[in-house]
């Protein structure tokens, strides 16, 4: 009976079909693409000594062939955090901590906002802005806040861009980001699969399968969407150390980003940074599936809504009157 | 007789198609059920719980609320060590106090705007007139300090009743695990409770989209 799997000859291989064979036509074809862009690459940077030395250029290599990360395996995860993590210091001189700390299992996070507590004070969108890495440049905000009169229910009749003295009588605010929706519009138009929902309930996205295209911030509903249309600068200080791999950690120009409920935070069961920072305790986080969490106190107890629940997109995020 | 075995698999089949058909239909329509329905199949769960307590980040000096939730103990940060010279018995012991400066010294910048102009508060109505280190509720009940929502929860029962829930007032650190939530007065200065008018944060830049 013939053997099922040859093990491989332990002759050098004499010629390239011969090599094929033996690695597998995939490796081959890798190791020899790499070798060649290698070249090309340390051309077309000017042969920068010092970039091939530090191996800065083998680790954007390798960063560049690097899979979906629903498809890596926990190594692979690691090696690609390490990898960024190098990077940062190779490239920014800095030193960050990447995560890929799974979702926690039997939680759903859900999100409740009191319109009647909301001030306008915007100190949620700062602390965002912060804990986020967000692009100073262009002054990228995930969180939009919209002075409201009595009566309007819907942000787009509403003032985005007030400044002045706040809260101003008879007026409320109404503060709109990603929902998070369990039926997300987003996750269905990507046409690489770089946005999903987690099983934690957050649509997150893989900064490096992002090509760009910008259909997702067409298919949200909610504005909830942001893209960096110019490489994003965030000064150096001011640079949130602790990142993850989904969440706040440093993206580049023609990625698309979005409000990920601090995913780098709220899966090590802190808060997101716009529920700590909110002045007034208009925002509430907490677990859908826990029965005696806030979030299902107000579900439960509170006149709530959702912005355009008609169109079926199912937001975690519920608006409340007091 | 020969057409028998034929007549029962079209009979089987449609039986099947009978069952299968609504069945799946089913299945469609409480998939669109969304998280609404995720929500109240829900049971009790535990298991966030130790990861969210071992991430730390609670304040120090917390003391447990009497009240509970769901029959769940909670906790708030105490209040007596933050009051600037507690005790107040060192001045107030039932004597006249006199010292030079008074209103320097002690509550000279303090502006009671709580009740509005129709049932204006005064001093007493919460601070116990002869024992200046509890309060006073208007039945009699004496409070401590670090259980202050126990005195404004006399008149704002409704915001209490939401605090004890978790739609009023604020939680302070972990989302899960052991809740410890703001007290009355870290938020609100119970001589002027109202917030005040202030400069946002921050502003946004207009956009094409609302």
């Amino acid at each position: 009976m013939k053997p099922l799997h040859t093990p491989p000859a332990a002759t050098p291989p004499k010629t390239c079909a011969d090599a094929r064979r033996r690695y597998g036509r995939r490796d081959f074809l890798k190791s020899a693409v790499q070798a060649a862009a290698l070249c090309g690459a340390a051309a077309v940077t000017g042969c920068d000594p010092g970039q091939i030395q530090s191996g800065q250029i083998g680790l954007q290599w390798q960063e560049y062939f690097k899979k979906n990360y629903r498809l890596m395996t926990p190594l692979e995860k690691e090696a690609t955090v390490r990898r960024l993590e190098q990077l940062a210091k190779l490239q920014r001189g800095i030193d960050i901590q990447i995560g890929t700390t799974e979702p926690v299992k039997e939680v759903l996070f859900g999100y409740a906002f009191n319109l009647t507590r909301c001030e306008g004070f915007m100190e949620c969108v700062q602390a965002c802005v912060r804990e986020n890495n967000l692009d100073r440049a262009s002054k990228t905000q995930y969180i939009r806040i919209f002075e409201m009169e009595p009566g309007q229910m819907s942000p787009e009749s509403g003032n985005g861009q007030y400044f002045h003295e706040v809260p101003v009588d008879n007026h409320f605010y109404m503060g709109i980001q990603c929902f998070h929706c369990q039926n997300a519009p987003c996750v269905k138009a990507c046409p690489t699969k770089a946005t999903w929902m987690e099983p934690d309930g957050i649509v997150v996205v893989d900064y490096d399968w992002c090509i760009g295209c910008r259909y997702c911030m067409a298919a949200c509903p909610y504005w909830g969407r942001r893209f960096n249309f110019n490489e994003p600068h965030v000064p150096e200080e001011e640079i949130t150390r602790k990142q993850h791999y989904l969440g706040n950690r440093l993206r580049t120009r023609g990625m698309m980003e979005k409000c990920t409920f601090c995913i780098q935070r709220s899966r090590d069961g802190k808060l997101p940074a716009c529920v700590a920072a909110c002045p007034t305790g208009a925002r509430i986080f907490g677990n859908l599936l826990d029965p005696d969490s806030e979030i299902r106190f107000v579900l439960k107890h509170k006149k709530v809504f959702r912005l355009k629940e008609d169109l079926g997109t199912d937001p975690k995020f519920w608006f409340f009157i007091d | 007789m020969k057409k028998q075995p034929s007549s029962l698999r079209l009979y089987i089949a449609l039986t099947l198609l009978l069952i299968v058909l609504p069945g799946s239909a089913i299945k469609v329509y409480c998939g669109q059920q969304g998280v609404q329905a995720i929500i109240t199949q829900a049971g009790r769960s535990v298991s966030a719980a130790p990861a969210a307590d071992a991430a730390g980040g609670l304040p120090a000096n917390l003391v447990q609320v009497h009240a509970t939730h769901n029959g769940q103990p909670f906790w708030t940060e105490t209040r007596k060590d933050k009051v600037r010279r507690f005790k107040c018995s060192q001045c107030h012991d039932n004597s006249t106090v006199t010292a030079e400066n008074a209103a320097a010294v002690a509550h000279g910048d303090m502006v009671l705007e709580h009740g509005g102009a129709q049932k204006p508060l005064t001093c007493f109505t919460c601070h116990k007139e002869d024992q200046r280190d509890f309060f006073e509720t208007q039945k009699g009940v004496v409070i401590d300090m670090d259980h202050v929502d126990e005195l404004c929860g006399q008149c704002h029962f409704r915001q209490k009743r939401d605090w004890i829930g978790g739609a009023h007032g604020k939680r302070v650190g972990n989302w899960a695990g052991r809740r410890v939530v703001a007290n009355c007065t870290a938020c609100h200065d119970p001589h002027s409770p109202l917030f005040k008018k202030r400069w946002p944060a921050t502003y946004a830049l207009p956009l094409d989209k609302p």
